[in-house]
């Protein structure tokens, strides 16, 4: 807002009233905060108008602070671990606790309705005093890569939340004493919308209570479930009419009759877990009407790929893994125009268990960019690239808002690197570029390609960057541009810990950072050139850790030590875990 | 199956002493599955060349205390500091040459093992550890054994000298350094499926009947 605006604003004397309804139709966490920052009484406007906030490491701040600048609240989202734990990287205790903000929310938040906690620690407990304070009110509840709790826990929810429209348990790890929950909440609920279950190991679910919610919830939109076997949910599937998306399940009998199963009529979107090629032609008939497949639990080879794909003309998302081939992506190119959202996720690394056409390559990403021109969304693990593809990128995809890139180490030889060139182009034309990661090799990025990193990605918020650059001198330009740069995570540089303390000043929107694998000292002592009020430094020393993997066999996993540091307004934590070291200067009190 | 090895005198203990000091600062690596790895990849390559083409002409169980036993079957190299004695088959003296995996890029395994992967035993002073590697993986190691020391004059002591990105990442699951991590959901997902394949591979060994169905189901668990 310009002053001039501001003046007449100011001189015309809005009511409060008046404030308010205006303020209800900004939503926008980043208008919301310039908001605040006009004058006293807007901020106090904005504190009691402000509907959801994310917080984006639960350490930030502290319960309190929340509730008192936020009191009327009624959606709020929590995050955790750092995002390294979705890749085992980080210890399972290293923090992130539901409970002081749950109790908080049950004393103070007295419109909240919806919830969201990602990768944290919640315990039944905490869901038993939630559902006590909050649960006739609660709507949407999102217990997302979470763990601690139990199915006791989630009985407490589903028991007394009558007005649960969304259930999402995707990928927690959950302790399963019995299928009680679901039935308490076929039996309750007449609501509900979402129920997730996806990823996560139950087993002890009765399919007659899924029918029931089906029957019961007659705006049941979305389901997804854990490995339960497809045929058996054929009653399911016809009793929910309404429903758009359906993910989970298991196509498990080879020689099942799959035809058998009819699919709700609006079906949209749909995931395919250990489907094969046999039964792959039961979603030829709606394939056409597809805007979302997930393919990164299914066992389909890269024909089978070209051949689901190309009868899917008004697919938005596709998901899967790099089994799909340059051949998949070049049939994803000629024949989904509207696609938005692309992940590939990386699969099989040893031979003959994945399809030997199942790469993907410069060849693939060049027909994409070129094919693709809505992509908003593109994360692609590829094992071999040039500088072609993301200069073409660069000049066709210009609505691109995500761009993940991982290299990975199945060829000794790159056709073409270092990506210098290719990554500048990327970043000049991709104009609406907020998050953007690069993982290579050494020689992958060289330091002048890492400076035009800083130099071009003036709106990049997030960044992940893994084996890039030469040496230090690279990250102390990279870290002289970046204007907007607020979490930065870094792995497998050769970088040292004083570079990186001052990469970390000069970043001028930095509050968060995480690195693993950089120029170890003993004592860590470089890092404290980064030492200010405020900001947080954590060290997590390298570990070797004893893991029996699912087949039984024991290894030994050496993990090399992490730095997290960020910017907090509350009281450093005091719920470390061993393996977590917090590192301040002596003199430095940092209350 | 049959299983013919050799015994050779690997770290020609009855020679002179540089290739023993130098067996015995590898003894000194931690007994970890890595320490065991990368000790392994720091043997002398040329000493594995020329001990194994001088096994190759002396045969087998001739008295001497021999400290490698190689299994044609499945490519196993087997150091050993102690002596222990392995029976050659009775068919005897052959030209094992072309079997070694070192010596013959060629190496093929027997039709009764499935090509995709096959075990690779090491032991090493005691222990024994067993890697599931596909064969072209294995010969790579191997192969990286003998020209290590082309590369790099003497191995180093406390440390694997890496010197090429080449050598780096083909080593990469072996050494540690900081392997590429994989999603928790994926490698899941993987491991099922590894699962499937492992009880159908069982399933497999029933009779010739149930084949022609599981080898359909198995065509279809590969991909």
């Amino acid at each position: 807002m310009r002053n001039g605006i501001l003046d007449r604003m100011m001189s015309f004397g809005i009511s409060d009233e008046a404030l308010g309804c205006v303020l209800g139709y900004i939503h926008d966490h980043r208008d919301r905060e310039s908001v605040s920052l006009v004058c006293r009484r807007w901020y106090e406007m904005d504190s009691m108008t402000r509907k959801h906030i994310t917080i984006a490491l639960c350490y930030t701040t502290s319960p309190a602070s929340l509730s008192r600048r936020f009191p009327y609240l009624e959606s709020l989202t929590l995050k955790g671990k750092p995002r390294a734990a979705m890749f085992n990287l980080i210890p399972e205790d290293w923090g992130g606790y539901a409970t002081p903000w749950i109790n908080e929310i049950a004393e103070t938040f007295r419109c909240l309705k919806s919830l969201h906690f990602r990768r944290m620690i919640v315990k039944d407990m905490d869901l038993e005093v939630l559902v006590r304070a909050r649960g006739y009110m609660l709507q949407d509840l999102k217990l997302d890569k979470c763990s601690g709790f139990s199915t006791d826990g989630l009985l407490y929810v589903t028991r007394s939340c009558r007005s649960l429209r969304t259930l999402f348990l995707e990928e927690s790890t959950i302790i399963e004493k019995d299928g009680e929950w679901l039935h308490e909440l076929a039996l309750n609920n007449t609501v509900l919308e979402t129920l997730n279950f996806y990823l996560t190991d139950l087993t002890k679910i009765k399919v007659r209570d899924l029918e029931l919610i089906a029957r019961n919830s007659r705006s049941l939109l979305s389901m997804k479930v854990s490995d339960y076997e497809i045929l058996d949910l054929v009653g399911f599937f016809h009793a929910a009419t309404a429903l758009n998306e359906f993910g989970g399940g298991s196509y498990g009998l080879p020689s099942g009759d799959y035809s058998a199963v009819a699919f709700p009529q609006s079906l949209h979107c749909l995931g395919l877990s250990y489907m094969e090629k046999n039964q792959m032609p039961i979603v030829f008939p709606f394939a056409h009407l597809l805007k979302k497949l997930d393919l990164l639990y299914a066992f389909l080879d890269t024909e089978d790929h070209c051949q689901l794909i190309h009868r899917c003309p008004n697919l938005e998302v596709l998901e899967t893994r790099n089994v799909i081939g340059d051949r998949g992506l070049e049939v994803l190119a000629s024949s989904c125009k509207k696609l938005r959202r692309l992940r590939i996720e990386r699969g099989e690394d040893e031979h003959g268990l994945e399809d030997e056409q199942g790469v993907v390559s410069q060849r693939g990403l060049t027909a994409l960019a070129q094919g693709c021109l809505e992509l908003e969304y593109l994360a692609i693990y590829v094992s071999d690239i040039t500088n072609a593809p993301l200069e073409s990128l660069g000049t066709f995809c210009k609505n691109l808002s995500d761009f993940r890139l991982v290299l990975l180490n199945r060829e000794e030889k790159i056709t073409e690197l270092p990506l210098d060139h290719g990554v500048r182009a990327l970043l000049r034309g991709c104009q609406k570029l907020k998050r953007f990661a690069l993982y290579l090799r050494p020689g992958g990025l060289t330091d002048v390609g890492l400076s035009y990193i800083g130099q071009y990605s003036h709106n990049v918020r997030w960044m992940l960057l893994g084996f890039v650059g030469e040496s230090d001198a690279g990250l102390l330009d990279f870290s002289r541009g970046c204007p907007n740069l607020q979490k930065l995570e870094m792995r497998g540089c050769v970088f040292s810990e004083h570079a990186l303390a001052v990469a970390v000043m000069q970043l001028i929107s930095l509050r968060y950072l995480w690195v693993q694998g950089y120029k170890v000292s003993s004592t860590g002592h470089d890092l404290l050139t980064m030492a200010r009020p405020f900001w947080n430094i954590e060290l997590i020393p390298s570990r070797t850790v004893f893991v029996t993997d699912a087949l039984g066999n024991d290894a030994v996993v050496e993990h090399p030590a992490h730095i997290l540091a960020y910017y907090s307004l509350a009281h450093p934590r005091t719920d470390r875990p061993k393996t977590v070291i917090r590192l301040y200067p002596s003199s430095c009190t940092n209350s | 199956m049959s299983r013919e090895t050799v015994e050779l005198d690997f770290f020609e203990m009855e020679k002179e002493n540089p290739s023993k000091s130098q067996f015995q600062k590898l003894l000194k690596q931690r007994r970890t599955v890595r320490g065991i790895q990368s000790a392994i990849s720091k043997i002398n390559p040329q000493l594995l060349k020329t001990v194994i083409e001088s096994g190759t002409a002396t045969g087998s169980s001739d008295g001497k205390s021999p400290a490698i036993g190689i299994s044609r079957d499945t490519g196993v190299l087997l150091p050993s500091k102690k002596s222990f004695s392995v029976p050659s088959t009775p068919k005897g003296n052959q030209n094992f040459v072309p079997t070694f995996p070192v010596v013959n890029p060629n190496f093929r395994p027997t039709p009764e093992s499935p090509p995709e992967t096959a075990p690779l035993t090491i032991f090493y002073n005691g222990t024994v550890s067993v890697f599931d590697v596909p064969r072209d993986k294995a010969e790579k190691i191997m192969k990286l054994a003998i020209d290590f020391n082309t590369k790099t004059v003497e191995s180093t002591e406390t440390e694997l000298a890496v010197s090429s990105s080449e050598e780096k990442h083909l080593l990469q699951t072996l050494n540690g350094g900081l392997p590429m991590a994989r999603r928790k959901s994926l490698l899941s997902f993987l491991e099922k499926r590894k699962e499937r394949y492992a009880k159908f591979r069982a399933l497999l060994s029933l009779g010739p009947a149930q084949i022609p169905v599981l080898a359909d189901y198995l065509a279809n668990i590969l991909v």
